[in-house]
């Protein structure tokens, strides 16, 4: 009983860390009371009580439940990317991915905090941040999941130095967008929460308009055959939302808080737009890897929107799916992640500078979400 | 729509002992042990009504030896005036304030934590 009793009271101390530092006090009267209680079950009771009020307060009060369900997400994506030959180049590659992303994603808060401050309060902040690092990992997730099988020998039988670079530049687009994710919704964020909200939620829908109708409009070519028509059009529509979304989300900050929140307001818009079409552009890949008509139309376009990189590699038998996904991921999708966001912020920027800015007394600096 | 009273069993249970003797300071196990309460209940309880500026705590002035300093426990004015003022409004379902346990408290009509 004694030795539980210790442990109960370890525990409870140990628990307090996750506590906010002005209410430690607390489980520190906690513990001082349990001297009091008899020895025996009381104590036990007693202590196991506060150990069950610190755990329930520390998961509601975030302190708790952010670490442990970001810890449950990377070792979910790290135990899909991990498997696999250790001898293949592509499984190789996928494991220092998750390795340096889940590096950057623990560590990038810790550094944005000391340069732009902690967490913005309220609502919008925690979900652009949690919204953000899921779908980062989600991206990680389904592209070693592409790369698992297009990778794989004999299609590379080694990683090549151009492989490595593909992934060291991968991997620095994501630290980027963690980053920019993180500095958004910190107290000193140059953008103002109602910009924040704006810019991402415009980029979520455009991201899924792009991914729906064009111009990659993966759904419309599962679901064909339509007729050509149909798919001109919603590519030309597509196209036409994701050029104006940006200007619109400039505008539409800017008339609110201030012409420079444009820029900021289609920074968001992209980088928000652009990570959604490759996430559920690649996931799509790895779900449909065999399917015929991606793989037709993968070598069909892929190859002429990204001719430096060359042709869809021919590939015998089941693979090409995924080679031609790999192409579209490595090729397509990384220079949408790239070049999203600086156009869009570009757009943004020009879009807050033609909007007349109503009263220029709710400018505000950037802050709490 | 039936009225939500303000304070739930429990904590009236915690407005009830301390009313009983405002000005003295009381410690967490004696509330515990008056109230019937588990320490996974009451500290939540003492939590919320400091952060009303119900209760006021603080640590014992002198270090006795054989045992940590104790946090203590009394009502504030505000505090004083509200619990007796629930407890009045809960006084057809409750015993005296005094008297009352978690096993008077549970008798008073179960509310939402405060």
């Amino acid at each position: 009983m004694t030795w539980v009793t210790r442990v109960a009271a370890a525990l409870l101390r140990g628990l307090a860390r996750f506590w906010p530092d002005d209410r430690r006090g607390w489980l520190h009267a906690l513990r001082a009371e349990a001297e009091e209680v008899p020895a025996g079950w009381h104590r036990l009771a007693w202590l196991a009580g506060g150990v069950q009020f610190t755990l329930r307060e520390a998961a509601l009060g975030r302190r708790l439940g952010y670490p442990l369900a970001f810890a449950a997400a990377v070792a979910g994506t790290a135990w899909s990317a991990w498997s696999g030959p250790a001898g293949d180049s592509a499984i190789v590659i996928n494991r220092v991915d998750v390795i340096t992303i889940a590096v950057i994603l623990a560590g990038l808060p810790w550094a944005i905090r000391r340069a732009r401050g902690p967490a913005a309060r309220g609502r919008v902040a925690r979900l652009v941040r949690a919204g953000g690092y899921a779908a980062i990992l989600i991206l990680v997730l389904v592209k070693a999941a592409v790369e698992r099988v297009a990778d794989a020998p004999p299609n590379n039988s080694q990683a090549t130095p151009r492989a490595w670079i593909g992934e060291m530049v991968f991997l620095a687009v994501m630290a980027g967008y963690a980053a920019l994710i993180l500095a958004c919704t910190s107290r000193r964020s140059p953008a103002v929460p109602v910009t924040v909200t704006i810019g991402t939620l415009t980029g979520v829908a455009i991201g899924f308009a792009a991914y729906a109708l064009g111009p990659w409009g993966f759904p419309l070519r599962f679901t064909g055959p339509w007729p050509v028509h149909l798919y001109d059009a919603a590519i030309a529509l597509g196209v036409l939302l994701g050029l104006c979304a940006p200007v619109a989300a400039g505008f539409a900050a800017a008339r609110r808080s201030g012409g420079g929140q444009g820029a900021m307001a289609g920074l968001c818009t992209g980088a928000a737009a652009a990570l959604m079409v490759a996430a559920l552009s690649t996931a799509t890949i790895a779900l449909l890897p065999y399917d015929g008509g991606l793989r037709n139309w993968a070598a069909g376009h892929i190859g002429q929107w990204t001719p430096f990189v060359g042709q869809v590699t021919p590939v015998v038998g089941p693979r090409l799916g995924y080679v031609a996904g790999n192409s579209a991921f490595a090729a397509g999708y990384l220079l949408v992640l790239l070049l999203g966001p600086l156009l869009a912020c570009g757009f943004g920027a020009w879009a807050g500078r033609v909007a007349r800015h109503p009263d220029p007394s709710r400018a505000r600096p950037g802050g709490a979400a | 729509m039936a009225h939500r009273p303000e304070f739930s069993a429990q904590t009236l249970a915690v407005l009830a002992e301390l009313c009983a003797t405002p000005s003295q300071w009381r410690h967490g196990y004696g509330i515990a042990r008056d109230t019937g309460l588990k320490s996974g209940t009451l500290y939540p309880v003492l939590i919320r009504l400091a952060d009303r500026g119900l209760v006021e705590a603080c640590w014992e002035d002198e270090q006795p030896t054989g045992r940590p300093r104790r946090h203590l426990y009394r009502l504030t004015p505000e505090g004083l005036a509200t619990a007796t003022a629930a407890l009045a409004q809960a006084s057809p379902a409750r015993p005296e304030p005094a008297s009352t346990g978690a096993r008077g408290a549970r008798r008073v009509a179960s509310g939402t934590a405060p």
